[in-house]
């Protein structure tokens, strides 16, 4: 039933997509490097937890769209009430998780001695912005995403995933960088 | 789902915070070799992609009774430890490469491409052992104890996963600036 080629064959275009995708968000990382690495290095500890914790409430999303879905809970309507109620928990479970690492990491980069720049207060507000417009965004994509790939009978459960984290890495750095104004 | 996923969340934006803070004590490095920050969103997105697909399959051929706790290594495990490993080798290589052309077209900066290619593939490689290791030993607990793979190997991968990788390019980045 296994066998390595077909693995391979199967995941090769999907990754190799992603993968180009990815190499452009370490291209933004290289334009701004200058101003993350010597002025706000603080933001670099950042950057995986907005991003990581932004593709997993996306994934979580779209899991819970298309098992609605596969068992007939949700339609594909964009007043669905169900899925509204999906899309505010998951905004809602994003601020609480984004206020409480924001201070972690805040608290981190004060141990670890890296020049900070701002203040706690300034960066629980840049963290938690950042962290609610990309989970919006990340919300419409996961709906979106799940909602096509059953309407063309693919199943979600494969497509949703990678789509959201691969999204959800170049925006969550562009919403970033945007706030902090570089 | 608020209860179910919220503990879960916390814990996975614990390892982002320990991952980021692998990446913030290699602000050194970055400096020194500038086309070194190009690859790592790439390979922790990669990585992450190669193993949650792995543990999932594994976690699919337990529900189709083709792995278990009695009869492990066999070989349906082995063509998928072997498929996601030459999957790594070619991601990694294809990273480095394309991470190698694109810095060289839009800084007109020239990355040393053996130091790239090399620090890309020895983590890579390491990162995708390391992880699938680590992804059979939780699926061997798993199983005996009868729980559900699908609900564990994703959530512990999204943990563990990011930083063992990011651990992986620091290491292999040092070695390489050692060797060169």
């Amino acid at each position: 039933m296994y066998h390595w080629k077909k693995i391979v064959i199967n995941g090769m275009p999907l990754l190799f997509l992603c993968l180009l995708v990815e190499v452009m968000v370490g291209q933004l990382l290289l334009l701004k490097e200058q101003v993350i690495l010597a002025r706000l290095p603080v933001f670099l500890i950042a950057i995986p937890v907005i991003n990581g914790v932004g593709g997993n409430i996306g994934s979580i999303l779209g899991a819970h769209i298309a098992s609605g879905l596969h068992v007939g809970s949700v339609e594909i309507n964009l007043k669905d009430k169900i899925m509204h109620e999906t899309v505010i928990t998951a905004i809602l479970m994003g601020s609480i998780t984004y206020t409480l690492l924001s201070i972690g990491i805040y608290l981190i980069g004060w141990i670890n001695g890296l020049a900070m720049n701002v203040s706690l207060l300034s960066f629980i507000t840049t963290f938690l912005t950042t962290g609610i417009i990309l989970i919006g965004l990340l919300s419409i994509v996961s709906v979106v995403t799940a909602f096509i790939s059953f309407k063309k009978g693919i199943d979600p459960d494969d497509v949703v995933a990678p789509v959201v984290t691969t999204i959800g890495d170049t925006f969550g750095i562009l919403i970033l960088f945007l706030f902090i104004g570089v | 789902m608020l209860k179910q996923s919220l503990p879960l969340l916390i814990l996975c934006g614990i390892g982002g915070i320990f991952t980021g803070s692998i990446l913030g004590s290699m602000v050194d490095i970055f400096h020194r070799i500038p086309g070194l920050l190009v690859v790592i969103p790439g390979i922790i997105a990669l990585r992450g992609n190669i193993s949650t697909a792995f543990g999932s399959r594994l976690g699919s051929a337990y529900h189709l009774g083709l792995i278990n706790a009695e009869n492990m290594w066999n070989d349906a495990l082995k063509q998928n430890v072997i498929g996601s490993l030459i999957l790594s080798v070619l991601v990694s290589a294809t990273i480095g490469i394309v991470a190698y052309f694109t810095t060289l077209v839009f800084f007109q900066q020239q990355v040393n491409f053996i130091f790239l290619l090399g620090t890309v593939l020895i983590a890579g490689i390491t990162s995708g052992l390391l992880l699938t290791s680590f992804t059979i030993g939780i699926i061997y607990l798993v199983f005996k104890r009868g729980y559900d793979p699908d609900n564990i190997t994703g959530p512990a991968l999204a943990t563990v996963g990011d930083i063992t990788t990011m651990l992986c390019i620091f290491a292999s980045a040092v070695f390489m600036e050692v060797v060169l």
